[in-house]
């Protein structure tokens, strides 16, 4: 402290400032920001959902394709978000047939959308889709998030339908001391929530996230993006995650209202409680190959929140992939390019 | 059915410039009460009284003067949010919801919801407050290894940690998870039911 003196915080703001002042010239040049970079066809479109299957980058794909679930909050651009930061471009270079579904974005008519909508109906219908396109009688399927937990839903539900079952930073016990989520949520009255708004603002669940960091979060991001201002490929990177956090579509108020109350208050899912349109979800009926990855440094999944799926499965081949890193980091970071895709490929191309 | 990069209906580029202006604002405040800090420690240093006591003496002056401003209407918003980083998060969220406050006076849900928040602040403030503390602690630590803060930035960090540190502490706390339902159910009291967001 003693070597900071009134002249040289005054030095350092008035570079500050000025830094700021050509920062934001540059940021009202720079025009709009692309994320989702792999090119990939629309194959199957209901309702708002459309499925797409990415273009393969091997001579000779996987015959058997990999169905990606993600969640229902943000976007699934997440995870094909740069050239260099694309789990699924490291997929389809792994020769992985990759398909995706993207849920879109609901609106007032999807207010009545249940989980069972999105479980026996959407859900279903493109991995019928695909059964039929790839003539197999099953798929593999990639669950991402809460789009990890749908997974296990559909898969305990149609376990002839999944080939073999990937989740990654998938939440099955809701209820571990360290889930932070959790504990926000358990007092909200889920059910005045959506009879208010209907559909649940996207911006409420960005607020639950932002609010678990908000010194670093809303705060000394944007003062350390001062530090980049002049690079024009690193404030595009910035850029593009700044556009998928604050693309929050809002939520389907029924299947919200089922999730927040079944999975997060409750934790019905490791109770064998959960009722997916009129059927009972049972883990123990996932007899498929299921390879469960989580992430050491997650601090919206942690880590025992997805490996207490190990005590729950009733598979004869459970495995569980380990990466040192947090829930974006999974995605997006450097290692996990290199770490993590060719795992899972290797994994599915030897199952 | 060619598609390679779109996000169907996605908004196109949701950073707002107005948003980094807004937390460089926070920051300038932040080096300017930082500034004044640092002259009035100085100048005690320089009547040679022990570097511990001068610092805890203006420190807790600055603290005082600092997390007192959060949530008084005649300070500098700047100052206010510096250290409510989380309630200034709040606002912009249920601003984003439409209009939940009544036009023609205060209703009792409004109220109700108004104390509430109230309450949340306290909370926010003692959080700051114990991030104060901490960041003292640290500072002392730091001048009893030989070791100092020369630049600003290195101050801010350290502020940022100290602060996302008692910060996370609250918000695991039994209280917390209370409040916050309370907060979001008495926010939800204050609409209309069976609105349909478009």
């Amino acid at each position: 402290m003693i070597g900071l003196t009134p002249e040289r915080i005054a030095e350092e703001l008035r570079g500050y400032s000025a830094r700021l002042t050509e920062g934001v010239q540059t940021l009202s040049r720079i025009g709009e920001i692309e994320a989702g970079v792999s090119a990939r066809d629309a194959v199957y479109r209901e309702d708002k959902l459309t499925l797409y299957r990415y273009r393969p980058r091997a001579e000779k794909p996987h015959s058997v394709p990999l169905l990606i679930v993600y969640a229902l909050v943000n976007r699934p651009y997440m995870m094909d978000i740069q050239e260099d930061r694309s789990m699924i471009r490291g997929l389809l270079e792994s020769g992985v047939d990759v398909y995706l579904i993207d849920w879109g974005y609901p609106d007032a008519g999807d207010r009545k959308l249940t989980l069972g909508d999105y479980i026996h109906r959407y859900i279903r219908h493109c991995v019928d889709y695909l059964r039929e396109r790839c003539q197999r009688d099953s798929i593999n399927l990639l669950g991402v998030c809460q789009g990890g937990a749908l997974s296990l839903c559909f898969s305990s539900l149609y376990p002839e339908k999944v080939r073999n079952l990937v989740t990654m930073v998938t939440p099955v016990d809701f209820h571990t001391p360290d889930n932070v989520l959790t504990h926000l949520i358990r007092h909200v009255n889920v059910d005045l929530m959506v009879d208010t708004f209907g559909n649940v603002p996207g911006a409420m669940l960005n607020f639950a996230f932002l609010s678990l960091s908000p010194f670093r979060l809303a705060g000394q991001k944007y003062v350390d993006l001062i530090d980049i201002i002049d690079d024009l490929n690193a404030l595009k990177n910035f850029l593009r995650m700044e556009k998928w956090i604050n693309d929050s579509p809002d939520q389907a108020g029924e299947a919200f209202r089922q999730f927040a109350k079944d999975f997060f208050q409750q934790n019905k899912l490791v109770k064998g409680e959960v009722v997916i349109g009129d059927r009972r979800v049972e883990l123990r009926n996932l007899t498929m190959p299921v390879l469960n990855v989580y992430a050491t440094q997650d601090h919206l999944v942690p880590p025992p929140a997805s490996r207490a799926l190990a005590a729950l499965h009733g598979s004869p081949d459970y495995s569980e992939l380990s990466f040192k890193g947090g829930h974006i980091g999974i995605y997006v970071s450097a290692r996990a390019q290199r770490e993590v895709p060719p795992a899972i490929a290797a994994w599915l191309l030897a199952h | 059915m060619t598609d390679p990069t779109d996000t169907p209906s996605a908004p196109p580029n949701p950073f707002d410039t107005e948003f980094l202006i807004k937390q460089a604002r926070s920051y300038l405040a932040f080096g300017e009460q930082m500034s004044a800090f640092s002259s009035q420690l100085h100048g005690n240093l320089q009547d040679g009284e022990d570097w511990g006591a001068v610092l805890r003496r203006n420190f807790d002056q600055f603290k005082a003067a600092t997390v007192g401003s959060a949530g008084d209407a005649s300070a500098a918003p700047e100052q206010g949010q510096l250290w409510t980083q989380m309630l200034e998060l709040w606002r912009q969220s249920t601003a984003t919801l439409g209009p939940g406050a009544p036009a023609g006076g205060e209703t009792d849900a409004w109220r109700a919801y108004r104390q509430v928040q109230n309450q949340y602040l306290d909370l926010l403030r003692r959080s700051a407050s114990a991030a104060l503390d901490l960041l003292e602690q640290q500072l002392q630590d730091r001048a009893n290894a030989g070791k100092s803060i020369d630049s600003l930035r290195d101050l801010y960090n350290l502020w940022v940690d100290c602060n996302e540190k008692t910060y996370g502490q609250m918000l695991r706390g039994a209280d917390y998870g209370e409040l916050n339902g309370r907060l979001f159910n008495s926010l939800l009291q204050c609409y209309p039911k069976g609105e349909t967001r478009p």
